[in-house]
C-alpha cells in the first residue's frame, strides 16, 4: 500500500464522527439520514483499506453489499420522510413528541 | 452456490420465497384473512423443515451456519411469526389494513431474524440485522390511521440508522485489524498480543454499542417505550421477542468465540447489565401505560440475559438462551392477549383494563398468569429462567449482578400486578366485551401452556439448549 493503513483509519474515523455528530445534532430528518450515509461510507473506506492491506477481496465485496443495503435503507427511509411530511407538513424530528414519559 | 448449500438454507428460502409470492399474489387484499393463514402455513413449513431435515452442511459460504444452533433459532422465530400472523387476523380486519403486505413483511422479518441467529461472520450479522430492521421500519408505521404509528416509525428509524452506522464501522475496524470477516478469526484480533489490538478493541466497542441499541440496553433504550406504544400490538410482540432474541443469538455466537471477556469490556458489560436492570425497573414503576411498562420491562429482561452472557461460560450461555426462549413465549402471549382485547383502540392505559376480568374472564386469567411469569413467580418458565441466570452469575463470580437482579425482580412484581389489579376491580363502565377469535385463543392458550410446561418441567428444554449452545 502506498498510503499507510493508519492514515486511512484516521480519515475514516474523522468522517465517521462527522456523520455521527450530524445524526445527533441536526434535527432535520433528511440531514440525519445523510449523517447515517456518511457513517456507512466511512465504514466502506475502512473496508477497502483493510482489503488492500491484507491483500484479499472480502472487504471489497462487503463494501458492495453495504452499498446495496444502504440503497434499500434509503428507499424505506425516504418513503418514511414523504409519509411524515404528508401527515404533519414538516420533517423536523422535534415536532414528533406526542409520546412522552 | 451449490445445490447442497441451497438445501442447507431451505428453511430460510421457504420464508423468503413464500414472502415474495404472497407479496405478488395478495396485493392490496384489505380485510381478508387468507394471506395470514397461508403465511402462517409457510412459517410452519419453514419451522418443520428446520427441525426435521438434518443439515447437510455446517456452514454456507462462510457467512451463515446451518447447524443445530441455527436451525433451532430459525424454527423458533418461524413459530413466533406464525403465532403473530394467526393472532393478528381480527386486528387487521377491524382496522382495514392490507393483510397481504403485512404477511409478506412478517415473513421477511422471520427470514432476517433466522439469518441473524445463524450468522457466523461479521458480514452475515450486518446483512441479516439490516434485513429485518428495514422490515420493522415499515411494520411499526403500518397503521396509517394511528397518529402515533408514524412517530413510532420515526423513533425506530433514527436509532436504527445510527446503530447500522456503528455496526458497519465497528465491523470494518475489526476487519482492518484482523483481515477476516469470519468470526473466530475476526475476534482473534481482540486477544492481547495481536498486532492491531487497539483498532480491534475500538471496533468491538462500536459493535457492542450497536447491539446495545438493538437490545435496548440502558442507556441506549430511549427509543423503546415510544416504539412499543405506537406500533401495532402484534408487531410489538414480534419486535420484543424475535428481533431482540435474534440479536442475542448473534451476540452469543460472537462471545463464544472468545475464551474470556476482554479485560476492558468486562466493566462496560457489567455496567450495561446493572443500568438496564435498575433504570428499566425504576422507569417501569412510573408508567400508567401498559405497553410502555412492558417496554421498560424488556429493558430489565435484556439486562438479565446479558448477565447470563457475561458469565462467559457454557452454563451462563445456556441460562441466557433458556431465559430468552421463555421470555419470547411469555411476551408473545401477552401481546396476543393485548391484540385480542383491542377493539377500535388498543387498551393501553391502566384504566382501560378496569373490570376486564368480568367481561373476558379467560383472557384476563391468561394475562394474569403471563404477567406473573414475566415477574418470575413459580411455577412458570420466568422463575426457572431467573433461577438459572442468577445461579450461573453466582457461580461465575458476579454476586452483585445476582443480588441486584433478585432485588429488581421483587420490585418488578409491583408494576406487573398493576394491570392485574385493575382487571379484577369492579367497573362501572358499560364497555362491550371484545369478542375473541379462534386464532387469538389458540395462540394465547399455546403460550400459556408452554409457559407453565417449561416452568414445571424445564429439564428437556434445558438439556436441548445445553447441547446446542456453543
Amino acid at each position: 500500500m502506498i498510503v499507510p493503513l493508519n492514515h486511512i483509519l484516521l480519515v475514516a474515523a474523522a468522517l465517521f464522527f462527522m456523520g455521527l455528530s450530524c445524526t445527533l445534532v441536526r434535527r432535520n430528518l433528511v440531514m440525519i439520514l445523510i449523517g447515517v450515509e456518511i457513517m456507512l461510507n466511512a465504514a466502506g473506506l475502512v473496508l477497502v483499506a483493510g482489503s488492500a492491506f491484507w491483500q484479499q477481496l472480502d472487504g471489497q465485496l462487503m463494501v458492495m453489499l453495504i452499498m446495496a443495503v444502504t440503497a434499500a435503507e434509503v428507499a424505506v427511509a425516504l418513503a418514511m420522510v414523504v409519509y411524515l411530511h404528508g401527515r404533519t407538513g414538516t420533517i423536523d424530528v422535534n415536532t414528533f413528541k406526542d409520546m412522552q414519559g | 452456490m451449490t445445490v447442497t448449500e441451497l438445501i442447507a438454507l431451505l428453511p430460510l428460502m421457504i420464508l423468503a420465497l413464500g414472502a415474495t409470492a404472497l407479496l405478488l399474489l395478495a396485493r392490496g387484499s384489505v380485510g381478508r384473512s387468507w394471506p395470514l393463514v397461508v403465511g402462517a402455513l409457510v412459517a410452519l413449513c419453514a419451522a418443520l423443515s428446520a427441525l426435521l431435515l438434518p443439515p447437510c452442511l455446517m456452514e454456507v459460504g462462510g457467512m451463515y451456519a446451518a447447524g443445530p444452533y441455527a436451525r433451532f433459532f430459525i424454527a423458533l422465530w418461524s413459530l413466533a411469526t406464525a403465532a403473530t400472523l394467526i393472532s393478528s387476523s381480527a386486528y387487521l380486519t377491524r382496522r382495514q389494513l392490507p393483510s397481504g403486505e403485512y404477511t409478506a413483511l412478517l415473513l421477511f422479518a422471520a427470514a432476517g431474524m433466522g439469518l441473524l441467529s445463524s450468522a457466523v461472520s461479521l458480514s452475515g450479522i450486518f446483512l441479516a440485522l439490516e434485513a429485518f430492521t428495514l422490515v420493522f421500519y415499515v411494520l411499526i408505521a403500518f397503521n396509517k390511521d394511528c397518529p402515533l404509528g408514524a412517530e413510532a416509525g420515526l423513533k425506530y428509524l433514527v436509532p436504527g440508522g445510527v446503530a447500522a452506522g456503528l455496526l458497519a464501522f465497528g465491523m470494518a475496524l475489526l476487519y482492518a485489524a484482523s483481515g477476516s470477516l469470519q468470526l473466530p478469526a475476526a475476534t482473534a484480533a481482540l486477544l492481547s498480543g495481536a498486532p492491531m489490538q487497539s483498532v480491534a478493541l475500538a471496533g468491538m466497542a462500536l459493535l457492542l454499542a450497536a447491539f446495545a441499541f438493538k437490545l435496548s440496553l440502558a442507556p441506549f433504550h430511549f427509543w423503546t417505550p415510544d416504539v412499543y406504544q405506537g406500533a401495532p400490538a402484534p408487531v410489538t410482540g414480534l419486535l420484543a421477542s424475535g428481533s431482540k432474541g435474534a440479536v442475542i443469538a448473534a451476540l452469543l455466537t460472537l462471545t463464544a468465540t472468545l475464551p474470556a471477556a476482554p479485560a476492558i469490556f468486562e466493566p462496560v458489560l457489567i455496567t450495561l447489565a446493572l443500568l438496564s436492570m435498575v433504570v428499566g425497573t425504576l422507569c417501569a414503576l412510573a408508567q400508567s401505560n401498559v405497553k410502555r411498562m412492558l417496554a421498560y420491562s424488556s429493558v430489565v429482561h435484556m439486562g438479565f440475559v446479558l448477565t447470563g452472557l457475561l458469565c462467559w461460560n457454557h452454563t451462563g450461555r445456556t441460562a441466557a438462551l433458556f431465559y430468552l426462549v421463555g421470555y419470547s413465549v411469555i411476551t408473545l402471549g401477552i401481546f396476543a392477549v393485548i391484540t385480542s382485547f383491542s377493539a377500535d383502540k388498543e387498551p393501553q392505559q391502566l384504566s382501560d383494563y378496569r373490570g376486564l376480568a368480568r367481561r373476558q374472564p379467560l383472557r384476563a386469567l391468561a394475562l394474569t398468569v403471563l404477567l406473573l411469569a414475566l415477574a418470575g413467580l413459580p411455577p412458570t418458565v420466568g422463575f426457572m429462567g431467573k433461577l438459572a441466570i442468577f445461579s450461573a452469575a453466582l457461580s461465575a463470580g458476579y454476586p452483585l449482578l445476582a443480588i441486584i437482579g433478585i432485588l429488581v425482580s421483587v420490585v418488578s412484581i409491583y408494576f406487573y400486578l398493576q394491570p392485574v389489579i385493575q382487571m379484577y376491580m369492579p367497573s362501572s363502565s358499560s364497555a362491550e366485551a371484545v369478542e375473541g377469535h379462534a386464532g387469538e385463543y389458540t395462540v394465547i392458550a399455546l403460550c400459556l401452556v408452554l409457559t407453565l410446561a417449561f416452568g414445571l418441567f424445564p429439564g428437556p428444554l434445558l438439556e436441548l439448549i445445553a447441547r446446542l449452545t456453543p
